[in-house]
């Protein structure tokens, strides 16, 4: 009842900043309460329907309603895009991108968290915005044998917790050979981290029934009975290899280090399995069966994997596929030349499959499935791969990927057909709130059109303005400056500024100059 | 014979169902997309000995068992710049070598060919590589068929290319080394690069009256100045596009009015409409860059070819050797478009346009009567990344078989 | 060194200006012979025939003679046949094995050291291989314990336009052919990183800017009396030189087959020979298959070897490889030895057993082409020059 009351009074509260809002004529992104009315020409809720002339209602950061002519609060803010197309946004499946450095160098790093990592003013979240991704599982990268947790996140807010959709949301495995590593070598210590695992937790079990534990011995010492309480563990949940009597550890007692390995063995995180070649396969799927993390597994396949599709298929795991999409390869002897269209392979044997970005900000989700659509896979098939699927391997299904009533209130406003080249994003809400807007997007302005951002100047042209107010005396460090920026677009102040009494300086600075540059170039 | 005079009837009338040939390559198309001023709804193209021979409206009626049929056609397209060609095709011993020839140095055994040929691309320009200032003489050819040039050749010695900017300075340096190699040259900046432009023109003014004046070259370079071969220049930058404009206007005044320009890669021409429309230069734009930033830190803003094309300046777009999904030179017609180029627009970009700034729009660039018989047959809309090209016509056979 | 070097090159080049001015006269082999081989001639009996028996005799054009007798007399055939008359008193040497031509290693440097490559000028037409030729170096005589009785000593590849090729003897210092072909560099062997040409159109454009205007050794293979030897090595190179050949209307052979496979049809047109690349054991088959599709298509072969970089014997490895993919066996002897000659214009005095050649023979313990086949003895105009007893 109380709860109820306070609602009403903040929606009034809302409507009045909104109208005021609305006499002052400035943009209208004020709202942080995720209620919102937003009206598309269409909009596609990717749960089966695309509804002409929707209406979404949002409130409290949820999608509480979506249909045709459905009834909203008469109070409520109301955004209508008649010539737009509302969609639920892309989903990342996995990235390793928006981190101050990916990698970890140890090789069993699982107590790390990319939490700490993740740079939320990174140039990465705002392109993902620009590109209508409204969710990223930001996980480590392969450069390590077991990594860190990952975060799922949303492109927006100042910090990591803001941006946070799900914390510890699976932990990366590599099957990959770290760089200057065998094969052999990263099978090996895979095998070790398990093998560690399970040698510390039975030594851990040993100590504890022989009473060396500090805490036992604290009792005995004390002429009392060991704490009853302080055994308060769990057996141990895992499905392929147990040790007995860990009930008698307290978890807060196993290190920290350690813990997400045994998590992990319980099958209680998701695990990410990163594999480039079809050799690396083998080896995922092995360590998965061995160690009991087989069901919660996802591989993250490199192009050339398509060629271990059957035994994929077989394990029932999903993937995400990494890299080009098509695979190309030169037959040593004959020298023909083969082309792999690498998700079709996947969709074939009826793997579950979702795509990532590129490298660059163009190759984004869009353009990864409008390229499959091109190389004939169907546009259900296609755009599930880069929206529902990804959203499902998380977990997170009946939060994202689609708009639906329970889900997150993320819409992303599309000037037309969301995979098509002409289209772009005209507005993001997140949970409800307008966090993008293309009309505002400066950066994106200067992309398009070339046009500079007010308030701001060329380097060149700054560099002018200083040297206009430069004391004569300074001459000297001027020229430094000039010859450094030799290759900056220079508009000429600076070789007013290179005296010819100093004429033999400059040579010898050019010169200099010139044997640098051609060092580089040697590199090459 | 027959289809020739139905063809000559469309151009002037409407479009009438027309029979179905049984000696010739026949496609049929959803939509034919021609590059002449025609889309044909439900369409068919008859190529017979390598040429166009009919364009019309299909007959009505069931389709035949393997009939082809695909969901569009747009012309062969052409790609000016292939940049599929070495640092053996320039002769760097000197920095103007405006006697040689790209067209002997090509290695059409070499496999881009091929994959320019499966994205779509039959015809290109092959330029020598841009390291000198004047680099030699370009070539026009298809990118399929008998390996030779006498097979492929659309066009010998169709410009005399050449470079600005900071790539053909980049290995020079003064001379220090014992020995010395030719890279102890000129020039090592823009301003020297520009000089020997300038230089090798006024040297090749000065020895058209002179025999005595004559060197290595000179009569490349005043067929470029009298305007008998374009001058194709590689220019990223704004002041290298100014270069080049600057240096057309000085020979002008010199008298050399007919002296023809076409930019290479002018990722910033968008900057300099005024000088680029007042010369009638064309140009001819670089791939597209997400990030904005090419060669010579040049910003190659998303509308550039909007804004050229809107201010009337020809161009053509180019994927500089890049065949891969999402790269060719049909998904650059649609970044194209995506910077607010329109439809028409971006397919006269890779088909039409090209093919008249180069002057060989006569054999391909549009789908007309006695052109050469290239195709591309897509299936969906071109110049979209939902679409795909899935088959290929190269002077009336099918290179590229989508069935 | 260097002193020598440019020393070598001074007086190679001023003796091929001083060569030149008798074009008119054909430097045929009978004046060379004259001129040059005497000294050897003289060591020979005059009177005496010599008869060769051999159970299979191979001719050098594709055909053999079982139980064959080669009669010779002065270091000449003068007779080929079964059960031939053989003159009284005439020495017999009776063979249970083969009996062939001396093999012609076509492009080798043996006995010519590094004089072949002047690495100064890139275009020197009236440059002799003749005059690199040292004819007492140890290498020869390892060409002759494989059988090779001829070499043709090729300018380097690596000039645009080295010099004029000669055809010369392994033992005695007999040069068969002084002026055999024009070498030309097409490859990209002729192309240098620091030095003109760097590119391919640069080099057209001087080969172009040579012919178009021919002086020297060139006129004279624009007018067709000397042939050229073209050194090409993959296809784009093969074409290039076709084409290049065809606008000059010159005539003679490529050297280079790797890719000829896949340009077989347009190698034929041409007219041109080709001259094989030399193989290597365990090479890629490719370069064999080649050879096999060349002879297949009706285009005159004969095998390079690059000697001293390649041991002798690899000339007739070669062959055998090439013969295990599918190149007939008649067509590999043919090509190791008549055809050889015909290619480089010296058909009339080497690489055949028939009347009038020069009697250079290698016998056999069986089929020069099969690998299990060892060298029993050789002669050189007569002159056994390697074999068990003399």
């Amino acid at each position: 009842m109380k709860n109820q009351t306070l609602r009403t009074l903040a929606q009034i509260a809302v409507a009045t900043s909104l109208a005021t809002a609305s006499i002052a004529a400035t943009a209208a992104q004020t709202n942080t309460d995720g209620n919102v009315v937003v009206k598309a020409g269409k909009v596609i809720t990717l749960t089966g329907e695309t509804i002409e002339n929707g209406t979404i209602v949002i409130e409290g950061g949820r999608v509480t309603a979506v249909g045709k002519d459905i009834k909203y609060p008469w109070d409520a803010e109301v955004k209508e895009f008649p010539n737009a197309v509302a969609f639920p946004g892309f989903v990342e499946g996995l990235s390793n991108n928006g981190m101050d450095r990916a990698n970890e160098n140890i090789d069993v790093a699982a107590f790390l968290n990319v939490k700490d990592s993740i740079d939320p003013v990174s140039f990465y979240f705002e392109d993902a915005l620009r590109a209508g991704i409204t969710t990223i599982n930001v996980q480590q990268g392969k450069d390590c044998v077991v990594g860190g947790r990952g975060y799922v996140v949303r492109p927006h807010g100042l910090t990591v917790e803001r941006m946070t959709l799900r914390p510890d949301s699976g932990i990366v495995i590599s099957a990959v050979p770290k760089r200057g590593k065998t094969r052999a070598t990263q099978a090996l210590a895979l095998r070790q981290a398990f093998g560690g695992l399970r040698m510390y937790l039975e030594e851990l079990v040993q100590e504890k029934k022989d009473g060396k534990d500090y805490a036992t011995r604290e009792a005995l010492y004390q002429g009392r009975e060991p704490d009853k309480d302080s055994v308060k563990g769990r057996p141990m949940g895992g499905n392929s290899w147990k040790v007995e009597n860990l009930q008698m550890v307290p978890r807060w007692e196993i290190d920290e280090k350690q813990l997400p390995m045994l998590e992990v063995v319980e099958g209680k995180v998701p695990v990410y399995l990163y594999c480039d070649e079809p050799a690396d396969v083998h080896t995922a799927l092995k360590l998965a069966n061995d160690n009991g993390f087989a069901k919660r597994t996802v591989l993250v396949l490199g192009p050339e994997c398509w060629k271990a599709a059957d035994l994929i298929a077989k394990s029932a795991m999903p993937v995400i596929l990494t890299g080009s999409m098509k695979w190309t390869e030169r037959d040593p002897v004959t020298g023909e030349e083969t082309e792999t269209f690498v998700p079709g392979v996947y969709a074939e044997k009826g793997i579950v499959f979702a795509l990532q970005s590129g490298n660059s900000s163009a190759e984004s989700l869009w353009y990864q499935a409008a390229l499959c659509i091109g190389q004939g896979m169907s546009r259900e098939a296609a755009m599930a791969a880069v929206t529902t699927i990804p959203a499902k391997i998380m977990g997170l299904e009946k939060r994202i990927g689609t708009i639906a009533p329970g889900s997150d209130g993320n819409v992303v406003i599309f000037s037309g057909d969301p995979l098509s080249v002409t289209s772009h994003v005209v507005k993001v809400f997140l949970d409800g709130n307008e966090v993008y807007d293309r009309a505002t997007d400066t950066r994106m302005k200067h992309l398009s059109t070339g046009a500079q951002p007010a308030n701001t100047a060329s380097s060149a042209e700054l560099i002018e303005e200083v040297h206009k107010h430069d004391d004569p005396v300074v001459e000297e460090e001027e020229k430094i400056d000039a010859g450094e920026n030799k290759k900056d677009k220079d508009k000429g102040e600076h070789e007013e500024g290179d005296g010819h009494d100093h004429d033999d300086d400059k040579d010898g600075h050019h010169e200099g100059d010139g044997h640098d540059h051609d060092g580089d170039k040697q590199g090459n | 014979m027959l289809f020739t005079v139905l063809s000559l009837a469309l151009g002037s009338g409407g479009l009438a169902a027309m029979p179905v040939p049984a000696e010739a390559t026949t496609v049929f198309a959803d939509r034919i997309y021609t590059a002449a001023g025609d889309v044909i709804e439900n369409g068919m193209v008859v190529i017979t000995d390598g040429k166009i021979s009919a364009i019309g409206v299909a007959p009505n009626g069931e389709r035949k068992e393997g009939e082809l049929h695909v969901a569009a056609i747009t012309p062969g397209m052409v790609d000016l710049s292939s940049r599929n060609t070495n640092m053996q095709t320039v002769e760097e011993t000197t920095e103007v070598s405006a006697q040689y020839h790209v067209a002997d140095s090509l290695d059409l055994f070499d496999r881009s060919w091929g994959r320019q040929l499966k994205s779509g691309v039959t015809t290109v320009v092959a330029n020598p590589y841009d390291n000198n200032c004047i680099g030699g003489f370009s070539i026009a050819l298809k990118t399929g068929g008998e390996p030779s040039l006498e097979a492929r050749t659309v066009k010998a010695d169709v410009a005399l290319r050449g470079s600005f900017g900071s790539q053909p300075s980049g290995k020079n340096h003064p001379a220090r080394r014992r020995p010395t190699d030719f890279y102890s040259r000129r020039p090592t900046t823009r301003m020297g690069v520009e000089w020997v432009w300038r230089k090798s023109m006024y040297d090749a003014l000065y020895a058209e009256g002179n025999k005595d004046r004559a060197f290595d070259g000179v009569e490349q370079l005043l067929a470029a100045l009298n305007g008998e071969v374009p001058v194709f220049a590689q220019a990223w930058a704004t002041q290298d596009i100014r270069t080049a404009v600057f240096l057309k206007e000085e020979m002008a005044k010199e008298g050399k009015t007919k002296m023809r320009l076409i930019i290479d890669a002018g990722a910033e021409a968008w900057r300099e409409l005024d000088f680029l429309t007042r010369t009638g230069t064309a140009v001819v734009l670089p791939p597209f860059a997400s990030d904005g930033r090419t060669f010579d830190n040049a910003f190659y803003a998303r509308d550039c070819a909007a804004k050229l094309h809107g201010a009337g300046v020809p161009i053509a777009l180019s994927a500089h050797n890049d065949s891969s999904p999402g790269h060719s030179l049909g998904d650059q017609a649609a970044f194209a478009r995506s910077g607010g180029l329109s439809f028409d627009a971006a397919l006269e970009a890779v088909t039409i346009s090209p093919a008249r700034i180069m002057g060989i729009d006569r054999r391909v660039g549009s789908i007309e009567v006695g052109k050469d018989g290239d195709l591309v047959l897509w299936n969906g809309t071109p110049f979209e990344l939902t679409s795909s090209v899935v088959g290929v016509v190269l002077e009336g056979e099918l290179v590229v078989d989508p069935r | 060194m260097m002193f020598n070097t440019i020393l070598a090159a001074f007086l190679a080049v001023s003796a091929g200006l001083t060569a030149t001015p008798q074009p008119g006269t054909p430097s045929g082999s009978e004046g060379v012979k004259a001129g040059v081989s005497p000294a050897s001639k003289a060591v020979s009996d005059a009177a005496a025939f010599t008869a060769f028996k051999a159970k299979i005799v191979y001719l050098g054009n594709g055909t053999s003679l079982e139980n064959g007798v080669v009669l010779v007399q002065d270091g000449i055939i003068v007779k080929v046949g079964k059960d031939l008359e053989i003159p009284a008193g005439a020495g017999i040497v009776d063979h249970d094995g083969a009996l062939s031509a001396g093999l012609i290693a076509l492009h080798s440097n043996d006995g010519a050291g590094g004089e072949l490559n002047d690495t100064t000028r890139t275009v020197m037409p009236d440059a002799e291989a003749r005059f690199a030729f040292d004819p007492k170096h140890p290498e020869l005589r390892e060409a002759l314990e494989a059988g090779i009785t001829s070499i043709v000593l090729c300018p380097s590849s690596s000039r645009l336009i080295g010099g004029q090729t000669a055809v010369v003897k392994t033992s005695g210092g007999v040069i068969v052919k002084p002026n055999a072909q024009l070498s030309l560099g097409l490859s990209s062997a002729a192309l240098s990183y620091n030095e003109f040409p760097t590119s391919y159109s640069g080099a057209l454009g001087e080969l172009n800017a040579q012919f178009s205007d021919p002086k020297g050794a060139v006129s004279r293979a624009v007018a067709g009396s000397l042939p050229v030897l073209m050194d090409v090595n993959d296809r784009a190179e093969t074409m290039r030189a076709i084409a290049f050949a065809k606008k000059y209307k010159l005539r003679g052979a490529m050297y280079g087959s790797y890719w000829a496979e896949d340009v077989v049809v347009a190698i034929k047109e041409s007219g041109f020979d080709v001259i094989c690349t030399p193989f290597d054991v365990g090479d890629n088959q490719r370069g064999a298959r080649s050879v096999a599709a060349l002879a297949a298509a009706g285009v005159r072969i004969g095998f390079g070897l690059d000697s001293p970089a390649r041991h002798p014997a690899s000339l007739r490895f070669g062959a055998a490889m090439c013969v295990r993919q599918g190149l007939a066996a008649d067509s590999a002897r043919k090509a190791l030895t008549g055809d050889a000659a015909d290619i480089v214009g010296a058909g009339n005095r080497i690489g055949k057993i028939a009347r009038g050649s020069d009697a250079d023979i290698v016998l056999w313990s069986g089929d020069p082409v099969a690998l299990s086949s060892s060298i029993k003895a050789v002669y050189i105009e007569g002159k056994q020059v390697f074999g068990g007893s003399k």
